[in-house]
């Protein structure tokens, strides 16, 4: 296993009247290189699990794994462990501590002991991919900017570490449909082409679900689905019952086979419901 | 975000303790510490102690909160020790090293000391434990009252009260979050000498202030969004209505006062 | 229609650029003129960073126009006498519901708008008692709001702004941070609020499935307003909505594509349920 966990079980504020275990012998685990996606409604754990990952929280029992290895807590290690384990916080405010935008995209690869120089160009090449322009925003101040930019501007401040695996808490919320595939497309991009491991929490399923190679479901500190997307949304009662949602794409396609008419619904993009809609009529589409 | 346990936080609760009116309390608090100082026997002050552990009962505030609550004092409570026992002097010789002695008016001093610094902290915490920030705020802005006459804004001072008690919790989160951020990003807080690790803690310290005044800038928007403005008047959900109950614990800690009076403690 | 629906909040070529931006780059707003009616539905949609979050806050007051200027009922927010009056009328939404809450109890914190209109404390309870029944929030009230999930502080909120009778309810993406269940329960209560009780609602939103339930769309990009309309004709201008980096619903896009294919679609058809309708009217099982 690349990444996973092993009966991890994680309690806040254990020994007071407030403790509660958001985790609960939870056991999963990835290959290198693959998309995953957590879903679980609020509160069923997925930023939990998420911070143990890189090693921001330490289980109260269980086990987490990084390449087959459990991970410890030798100081150095977590460190070098965090260098190679990008983590983009839910909220972006959480995620600032710089006075421009600038500072704080360079904060990881300065850590690295990166020349200035090339800080610049790492910089500047992650504004790019997140599809914001570098010379209008780098000298403004990180909380001067609007909802979507400033989440945007937390991914690029990853990005620009360079890791080998990359965990967004949600990254979608309050960004437009433009940026959105963007980001989408940007990730699946370094996923091919440079074989980034990605793992990422979302509510929101449009356009993400085609590119995900495997999906684990949360509820209650549980880990209660696993699969790949067409196991885990071929049937949506289940998910309903968990108070989840498909893909807008997929949810379609699963009304029209209601009423009657013989379609697949493991379709997560507009290209394939159109695809498929063409089949029945005895004519590919495009 | 962080649920982190706070020094004297609130703990909702239904006692007689967690209903009394905070201007109430806040007396009561008072003359609590005026007899706790005026008290000058060992009898006195070990009454005053368990009348302090029958309160803490009688609101059911679990005891481990206070004895968090005491830890932060342990250092001043071990050099107050150090202090009385080698410099008051006075009875039997108890010990001696070179030319330094200790003796039992030392000994004695010491523990009475103590003794009272630990009661007047379970006062205090038993206070905060079991009434909101809010109201506790509002009950001081209550005494500062004729303060007004002197042209000091006891309103806005309440409210600043109010919110900076808000605030405790949320600047100890704010320098979490910092440390989690830099620390996700590959920090290095944690490796190397302890110079190294103090220099490193540096970074944190502007974007914690500078944060902590960007939050103080987003609940104040809230706030004015919400019709808050300095100055303005407010009323209270709550009235602030003196209850049977509140004159029966005033009328307790008179009695103790008399009775400390009259057996002389 | 014989009498004109009466105004709430108008913007009468309205320009707002925040101090210190850069000349290089265009205003966060320039000549918006828009008006809010009593009791309507008016969705905002815009990609990031086009001015959405700003016209809130020029309509809460919490902004002062760089230009032209903004009339709560007929009042200029440049008047700071009357700012408590027109904070009354027209509540405020965040998008993160950890940022709003400002009081340590539920109870307190529906008080709190209250208690700045210097309220009697009887008239308090009773109104915070009437939309804690409404919003289904009474056995919250004495909890500490930090330990509610993203939706019920998202209810919290509106309840806080509810109380206070307002005419308007400004929203800045309420949904965004939100899960599936919770999205369902904020968006009914938009609707109850409109129907029951006569309030606008100014919607931001990002969601096309939730600007689709609104009675108005208007458009923004960068600081201009480009489009308004129902949104029968507003969302399926879909040409217009991608050259801005928008989308349209699922269902209206899929339905653009299967008509480019030869499908008789209707030409106005934003749900699922008006495309999975038309497709089975096809007869496409023979
Ligand atoms: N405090 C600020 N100081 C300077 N510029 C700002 C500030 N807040 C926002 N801006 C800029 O003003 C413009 C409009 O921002 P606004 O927040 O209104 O956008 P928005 O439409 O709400 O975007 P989003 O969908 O991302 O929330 C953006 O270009 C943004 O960078
Ligand atoms: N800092 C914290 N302190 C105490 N409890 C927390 C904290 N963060 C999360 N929790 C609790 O842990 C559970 C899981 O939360 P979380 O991991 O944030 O879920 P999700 O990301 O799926 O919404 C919830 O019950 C939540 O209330
Ligand atoms: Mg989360
Ligand atoms: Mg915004």
């Amino acid at each position: 296993m690349f990444i996973g966990t092993e009966k991890l079980t994680y309690t806040y504020m254990s020994g007071t009247p407030f403790a509660a275990t958001a985790l609960n012998e939870v056991s999963f685990s990835l290959g290198k290189g693959e998309i995953t996606l957590i879903i679980g409604p609020s509160g069923s754990g997925k930023s939990t699990l998420i911070q143990h990952l890189n090693g921001l929280l330490k289980p109260s029992s269980g086990r987490v794994y990084f390449k087959g290895q459990a991970i410890g807590s030798d100081k150095g290690e977590l460190l070098r462990l965090r260098r190679r384990i990008g983590l983009v916080f839910q909220i972006p405010e959480e995620h600032f501590f710089s006075e421009t935008i600038y500072d704080e995209i360079a904060f990881a690869p300065r850590n690295l002991g990166l020349a200035e120089s090339e800080v610049r160009i790492r910089v500047k090449d992650a504004l790019e991919k997140v599809g914001l322009r570098a010379e209008q925003l780098q000298y403004r101040h990180p909380f001067q900017l609007s909802a979507g930019q400033k989440r945007l501007v937390a991914v690029a401040s990853v990005l620009s570490m360079n890791p080998e695996v990359l965990i967004l808490d949600e990254p979608t919320a309050g960004l437009d449909p433009s940026h959105r595939r963007n980001l989408f497309a940007l990730l699946d991009n370094l996923n091919r082409s440079g074989g980034l491991t990605v793992i990422i929490s979302t509510h929101h399923l449009d356009d993400v679900v085609a590119l995900a190679h495997s999906v684990f479901v949360l509820q209650g500190g549980r880990m209660v689905l696993a699969g790949p997307p067409s196991e885990i949304f071929t049937t949506r009662e289940k998910l309903y019952d968990l108070g989840l949602s498909l893909p807008s794409v997929t949810e379609i396609m699963h009304s029209v086979k209601e009423k009657g008419l013989p379609v697949k619904t493991n379709i997560y993009t507009l290209a394939g419901a159109r695809q498929e809609i063409n089949r029945l009529k005895g004519r590919p589409g495009r | 975000m962080s649920r982190s346990i706070t020094l004297g936080q609130y703990l909702p609760g239904e006692s007689l303790i967690h209903r009394l009116n905070p201007r109430m309390k806040i007396l009561a608090l008072l003359l609590f510490l005026i007899l706790l100082f005026s008290l000058k026997t060992y009898g006195g002050l070990t009454a005053l102690f368990f009348i302090a552990l029958g309160m803490i009962a009688v609101a059911k505030v679990p005891f481990r909160y206070f004895l968090r609550g005491l830890k932060p004092i342990l250092y001043i409570v071990v050099f107050a020790l150090i202090i009385y026992l080698f410099f008051t002097k006075g009875g039997v010789v108890l010990l001696r090293i070179g030319f330094i002695t200790v003796e039992s008016e030392g000994v004695r001093e010491g523990i009475f000391v103590i003794a009272r610094l630990f009661t007047l902290i379970l006062f205090s915490l038993l206070v905060t434990l079991t009434t909101t920030p809010l109201s506790l705020t509002y009950g001081m802005s209550y005494f500062l009252k004729p303060l007004r006459y002197f042209g000091l804004p006891t309103e806005e001072v309440a409210m600043i009260m109010a919110i900076a008690l808000r605030f405790i919790p949320t600047l100890m989160e704010e320098s979490q979050r910092l440390m989690r951020a830099q620390v996700a990003r590959g920090a290095d807080f944690e490796t190397g000498s302890i110079f190294r690790k103090a220099k490193s803690l540096v970074p944190l310290i502007v974007p914690l202030f500078v944060s902590a005044f960007r939050r103080a800038d987003e609940l104040a928007l809230a706030m004015e969004a919400r019709g808050y403005r300095l100055g303005a008047r407010r009323t209270r959900m709550y009235e602030d209505l003196i209850a049977p109950r509140d004159w029966a614990v005033l009328s307790f800690i008179l009695v103790l006062f008399s009775a400390a009076l009259a057996f002389g403690l | 229609m014989v009498n004109r629906p009466e105004i709430i909040v108008e913007a009468r070529n309205l320009a707002y650029h925040y101090p210190g931006e850069e000349a290089t780059s265009f205003p966060a707003l320039s000549g918006i003129n828009v008006a809010v009616y009593r009791g309507e539905y008016l969705a905002l949609i815009g990609p990031n960073g086009s001015g959405k979050t700003t016209l809130l806050k020029l309509f809460n007051a919490l902004l002062v126009p760089s230009d032209g200027e903004v009339r709560v009922e007929g009042v200029s927010t440049i008047d700071e006498v009357e700012i408590p009056r027109i904070r009354r009328i027209c509540g405020m939404i965040f998008q993160n519901p950890d940022n709003q809450l400002v009081a340590t109890t539920v109870e307190e914190d529906i008080a709190f708008g209250l208690e700045n209109l210097a309220l009697p404390s009887a008239e308090i309870r009773q109104r915070v008692g009437e939309v804690a029944r409404m919003l289904n929030l009474e056995h919250l009230l004495q909890q500490p709001p930090h330990l509610l999930s993203g939706g019920e502080k998202q209810r919290v909120a509106i309840a806080g702004v509810l109380a206070m009778q307002p005419g308007c309810i400004l929203m800045d993406e309420p949904t965004a941070m939100l899960d599936t269940a919770s999205r369902r329960d904020v968006n009914d209560m938009v609707r109850m609020l409109r129907q029951n009780h006569n309030i606008a609602v100014v919607h931001v939103t990002h969601f096309p499935e939730e600007a689709a339930f609104a009675e108005r769309v208007i458009v923004l990009n960068q600081g201009r307003l480009v489009r308004q309309g129902p949104p029968k004709a507003v969302l399926t201008d879909l040409s217009l909505l991608h050259s801005l980096g928008l989308q349209s619903t699922a269902a209206s896009e899929l339905a653009a594509l299967l008509r480019e294919d030869g499908f008789e679609l209707p030409s106005q058809l934003l749900h699922n349920r008006e495309l999975v309708d038309s497709l089975c009217s096809l007869e496409l099982k023979s």
